[in-house]
C-alpha cells in the first residue's frame, strides 16, 4: 500500500523491479520447459504411468481408505487389470473412472468430483481463505487505527480501558465515512469526544 | 492383580475429585493449606495410576486370561516384549496409558508451575484434574481394562500382526502422550482466564508446554510416517487418512500457537487470540481422540473400534462450550495494551502465518467431515482422499514456506521496504538461482521447482543471518566457533526457531522430492531373472519360507545393481498370519541421501515366481533426518537462558516492561 508513494529514482525500487522481472522470466522459463517435456507420443511406459495415476484415483471397495494402488487384496488387483485393459483399448481416464462410478458409486473415486453438490467441498476452502484474509485485513486496519488513536505507547492503562469504546466508535465512524469519502479517519477518533460515553 | 487395578483406579478418581474440589474451595475460602493439600493430591495421582498400569502389565505377564482385555490382546505364543504394545492395542489399555501420562504431566506442571504461574496454579490444577477424572471415570464405568470374563479362556486371541513392528513400540504411545499433553497448555491458559490473571503471566509456561506438546505430537506423527513407510508396504508415508488427519490438525493449530505466543511474549499483543487458539488446539486434540476411538469415518487405523467415540465427542463439546464461556466472561480484560503499528511488521506477518495454519487445519477438518455432510444431504458417501488434500493444502504449504523465508527478517513494530530489501535481496537471488539451475538440470515440473526454490529462500535467509551474526561477533575478537555458539545462545527462542525451520525445509524437500518424482513399477521375476527399474537392475535370487508358531515368514533375496556395479543384497520379507488371515510386509529399503530404492514383496506364486513392487523415492531420507533436527531446535528454543541473562538484559529487547521482565528472569 505504501509502495505507490515511493519515487521512481530510488535505487531500491530499481533493484526490486529487476528482481520481479527475473522472477517472471524464471517462471515463464519453467512453464515453457514443463510444456516442452510433456509433449511426447504415448509409449508403453507412459501407459503404465497413466494406469498408476488412475490406480491412485480409485478406492479399494473393501478396504477402508486405501486406493487400489496401495491395497494388496485381490479385488484391487483385478481392478488394476481392468484399468490396464481399458487403457490398452484406448479408453480415456474419465471413461475408466465413469466405468467404476457406474458400478460402485461416486465414493469409489479418491478425489471428490468437481461437479454438482460436490463442488461444495472444493469451493469452501478458497472461500474460507478469502474470508479469513478479509477479516485479517480488517483487524490489521482496525489495530493500526487504534494505534494512531492511542495517546502514548507507554500509558497503557487508561487507553486499555477505553479500548472497547475506541474500537466501537472507530467502527461507527468507519461505517459512516465509507459511504461518503474514503480518506478521512487517519488520525483516529478524538478521545475527548467520547469521554462522556465512558461514564 | 485385577482387583488391585480396580482399587487403584477408584483411588485415582477419589484423588482427582479431592484435588479438583480442594483447589477450588481453597481459593474460595482463601486457605493456602487446602490448596496445598489439593496440589499434593495431584502429585499422588501418577502413583495410583502407576499401580493400575503395573497391575495390567502384571496380568499380561502372568497370562491372566480371565481379564477380558488380556484375553483379547495377548496369547501364550506372544513374545514377552509385545506386552508393551498389547498394553495399548485396545481402547481400555490406551485409556489407562493416556490417564497415566496425563497424571504425570499434571504433577510436572504443578511442580514447575509453583514458581512461574503460582497465582493461577489452583485453577490450572482444577482443569487438569477435570480432564483426568473424565478418563478415569470412562475407564471405571464404560471401558474397564480390568473387566473379567465369566469363563477363563485357555488362550488369548493374540496381537494384531500390523502392530508387531519396532515403530509400534514408540509411535502410538508418543502420539497419545502428545495428544494428551495438549491439555497442559490448555489448562495453563484456562487457569489464567478463570483466575483473572489475564495478562502475560501465563505466557512463558504456556509457550513452554505448548512447544513440548507440539514436539511430542510431531514426533508421534513422524514415527507413524516411518512405520507406514517401512511396514504398510505401499511406498508412501502419509495418506491423509482420517486418523492421520486427526493428529495432524491439532499439531497444525499448535504450530500456529507457538508462533503467535511469541508476539505476546515479546510485544504483549494477541492477548485474546492466544487463549482462543489454545482452546481450539485442545478441541482438535479431543477430536483426534474421538476419531481414534471409533469415530464415524472409515480409516486404515481402526484397531480399537468401539462406540466410545461418542462419549469423547460429548466431552469435547462440553469442553469447548465451557472454555469459550470462560473466555467471553474475561473478554473485556483480554484487550492488548498496544496495537499494531504497521501492516509491514513481524506482528502482522505472524497474523498471516496464523491465518494460513488455521486454514490448513480447517481444510483438513472439512475433508474429514465432508463424507458425513455428503451422506446427509445427497445420500451418497463420497471419498475425500489424498488428491483433495494435496491440491488444496499443497499450495497453502508453499505459501507458508514462502512466509517462513520472509517473515523472520521483518522487524518488529514497523519495517521499511528498505529493511526488507536489504534482508531479502540475497535470499531471493539465491532462490531464483536455485530454481534456474534445477530447470537446467532437468527438474521441470513447475510445482516442484517452486517448492525447491522456496526451500532455497528459507535456507539462504537463515544462513545469511547466521554468517552475518557470527562475523560481527568475530570482529569483536571471538573465534568463529565461539562467535556462532554465543550467537545462538544469545537469543535461543529465535535461533532454536531457525533450526526448527531448517528441519521443516528438510521435511518439505523430502515430501516434494518423493511426491513429484516418485517412480513405481511392478515386476514379476523367476529366480535368477532380473529387471530394470530406473537405472537400477534388480535380480531375484530366490526365497525361503520359515514356519513360526503363529506365522509363515517368506523372505526373498534380491541383488541390486547399477550400471553393472553390485550395490548389495536385500531381503524383502512377507509374513503371513493364518489366525488373522493377514499379511505384513517388511520392505527392503536402500536409503541414500539422493533417493530410496524400496522393494516390497507382493506375492510368491506357485511356480516359483515372485511379484515385487519397486519404488524409487527421491529425497525421502531427509524426512527422517528432519525429526531429530526439529527436536534439536526445540531444545535450543526451550533451554533455560540463565547464564546469559545478564548479557541479554543489557541489550534493548524491544519488549514491554512486563514481557522483558519475564524474558530476563
Amino acid at each position: 500500500m505504501d509502495t505507490v508513494t515511493i519515487e521512481r529514482n530510488n535505487p531500491t525500487w530499481k533493484v526490486l523491479l529487476t528482481l520481479t522481472l527475473i522472477a517472471v522470466i524464471a517462471v515463464l522459463f519453467i512453464i515453457v520447459a514443463g510444456c516442452a517435456s510433456s509433449s511426447k507420443t504415448l509409449s508403453q511406459d507412459d501407459l503404465e504411468a497413466m494406469a498408476q495415476g488412475i490406480d491412485k484415483g480409485l478406492m479399494c471397495p473393501v478396504c477402508p481408505s486405501e486406493t487400489i494402488d496401495q491395497s494388496q487384496v485381490q479385488i484391487a488387483n483385478q481392478m488394476q487389470m481392468i484399468v490396464r485393459e481399458k487403457l490398452a483399448e484406448g479408453e480415456s481416464q474419465d471413461e475408466i473412472f465413469q466405468f467404476f462410478v457406474d458400478r460402485y458409486g461416486a465414493g469409489i473415486l479418491a478425489e471428490p468430483p468437481k461437479s454438482g453438490f460436490n463442488l461444495l467441498i472444493w469451493i469452501i476452502p478458497p472461500m474460507v481463505l478469502l474470508l479469513g484474509s478479509g477479516v485479517l485485513t480488517m483487524i490489521v486496519l482496525a489495530m493500526r487505527r487504534g494505534h494512531h488513536g492511542q495517546v502514548e505507547e507507554e500509558l497503557p492503562t487508561a487507553s486499555a480501558d477505553m479500548e472497547p469504546y475506541l474500537s466501537a466508535v472507530d467502527q461507527e465512524i468507519r461505517r459512516l465515512t465509507q459511504e461518503s469519502t474514503r480518506d478521512t479517519t487517519k488520525d483516529g477518533p478524538n478521545i475527548q469526544s467520547f469521554e462522556g460515553k465512558v461514564e | 492383580m485385577a482387583d488391585l487395578g480396580n482399587i487403584s483406579l477408584l483411588l485415582a478418581l477419589a484423588l482427582g475429585i479431592y484435588s479438583a474440589t480442594g483447589s477450588m474451595l481453597g481459593v474460595w475460602q482463601k486457605s493456602p493449606q487446602l490448596v496445598q493439600s489439593a496440589l499434593n493430591a495431584t502429585y499422588l495421582t501418577p502413583l495410583a495410576l502407576g499401580v493400575a498400569t503395573a497391575s495390567l502389565v502384571g496380568a499380561f505377564v502372568s497370562n491372566d486370561f480371565q481379564v477380558e482385555y488380556v484375553a483379547a490382546h495377548s496369547s501364550l505364543a506372544m513374545d514377552t516384549q509385545y506386552i508393551w504394545v498389547a498394553f495399548y492395542a485396545g481402547n481400555e489399555g490406551s485409556l489407562l496409558f493416556i490417564a497415566f501420562a496425563l497424571s504425570m504431566m499434571s504433577a510436572l506442571v504443578i511442580f514447575f508451575g509453583s514458581r512461574t504461574i503460582q497465582a493461577s496454579l489452583p485453577h490450572t490444577n482444577l482443569v487438569l484434574m477435570i480432564v483426568l477424572m473424565f478418563f478415569v471415570a470412562v475407564m471405571i464405568f464404560l471401558a474397564n481394562p480390568f473387566a473379567r470374563l465369566d469363563i477363563i479362556p485357555l488362550d488369548g486371541q493374540g496381537i494384531n500382526p500390523l502392530l508387531r513392528h519396532p515403530g509400534m513400540f514408540i509411535h502410538p504411545p508418543v502420539l497419545m502422550t502428545g495428544l494428551i499433553t495438549f491439555a497442559v497448555p490448555f489448562a495453563i491458559a484456562m487457569g489464567a482466564l478463570i483466575s483473572g490473571k489475564t495478562g502475560d503471566e501465563w505466557v512463558d509456561a504456556g509457550r513452554t508446554w505448548g512447544i513440548i506438546a507440539w514436539i511430542i505430537l510431531g514426533a508421534g506423527n513422524l514415527l507413524g510416517m516411518w512405520w507406514a513407510y517401512t511396514i504398510l508396504g505401499w511406498g508412501g508415508y502419509w495418506g491423509w487418512d482420517p486418523v492421520e488427519n486427526s493428529s495432524f490438525m491439532p499439531w497444525i493449530v499448535m504450530t500456529a500457537f507457538i508462533h503467535s505466543i511469541m508476539v505476546q511474549k515479546r510485544r504483549g499483543m494477541f492477548r485474546m487470540w492466544n487463549p482462543a487458539l489454545i482452546i481450539i488446539a485442545f478441541g482438535f486434540a479431543q477430536f483426534g481422540m474421538f476419531i481414534n476411538r471409533g469415530g464415524p469415518v472409515p480409516s486404515v487405523h481402526s484397531f480399537g473400534q468401539s462406540t466410545l467415540g461418542w462419549i469423547f465427542l460429548l466431552f469435547m463439546g462440553l469442553t469447548m462450550v465451557s472454555s469459550f464461556c470462560v473466555f467471553f466472561m474475561r473478554y473485556s480484560s483480554l484487550k492488548s495494551t498496544r496495537n499494531l503499528e504497521s501492516a509491514l511488521s513481524r506482528e502482522a506477518a505472524f497474523l498471516v502465518n496464523n491465518l494460513l495454519f488455521l486454514t490448513i487445519a480447517f481444510v483438513t477438518l472439512w475433508g474429514v467431515i465432508y463424507p458425513l455432510i455428503s451422506d446427509i444431504f445427497q445420500g451418497e458417501i463420497i471419498t475425500v482422499g489424498a488428491p483433495f488434500y494435496n491440491q488444496v493444502n499443497g499450495p497453502l504449504f508453499l505459501l507458508l514456506i514462502f512466509l517462513m523465508g520472509v517473515a523472520p527478517f521483518i522487524p518488529w513494530q514497523h519495517a521499511s521496504w528498505l529493511n526488507l530489501y536489504r534482508a531479502l535481496m540475497m535470499p531471493v537471488v539465491s532462490a531464483i538461482a536455485v530454481a534456474v539451475i534445477l530447470v537446467l538440470a532437468g527438474v521441470t515440473k513447475p510445482w516442484a521447482v517452486i517448492a525447491f526454490g522456496l526451500c532455497a529462500l528459507v535456507v539462504a535467509g537463515i544462513l545469511r543471518e547466521w554468517v552475518r551474526g557470527a562475523l560481527s561477533r568475530h570482529k569483536r575478537g571471538e573465534s568463529y566457533p565461539v562467535a556462532f555458539a554465543r550467537l545462538i545462545a544469545g537469543n535461543r527462542p529465535r535461533y532454536g526457531g531457525y533450526v526448527a525451520h531448517l528441519a521443516i525445509v528438510l521435511l518439505a524437500l523430502g515430501i516434494a522430492g518423493s511426491s513429484f518424482y516418485e517412480v513405481q513399477r511392478d515386476i514379476v521375476l523367476s529366480p535368477g531373472e532380473s529387471a530394470d527399474v530406473g537405472d537400477y537392475t534388480i535380480k531375484y535370487v530366490g526365497a525361503n519360507a520359515l514356519e513360526r508358531a503363529d506365522r509363515t515368514e517368506a523372505r526373498a533375496e534380491v541383488q541390486v545393481f547399477r550400471e553393472d556395479n553390485f550395490l548389495g543384497s536385500y531381503y524383502p520379507q512377507r509374513d503371513f498370519y493364518p489366525a488373522f488371515n493377514m499379511a505384513s510386509t517388511k520392505a527392503a529399503i536402500r536409503s541414500t541421501p539422493i533417493e530410496d530404492l524400496y522393494i516390497i514383496p507382493g506375492e510368491f506364486l506357485e511356480d516359483g515366481r515372485a511379484i515385487f513392487r519397486v519404488h524409487i523415492n527421491p529425497l525421502v531420507m531427509w524426512i527422517w533426518i528432519a525429526g531429530p533436527l526439529l527436536f534439536l531446535g526445540v531444545i535450543v528454543a526451550l533451554w533455560p537462558q540463565k547464564e546469559v541473562a545478564t548479557a541479554y538484559a543489557r541489550r534493548p529487547s524491544g519488549g514491554t516492561a512486563a514481557s522483558s521482565g519475564i524474558v530476563t528472569k
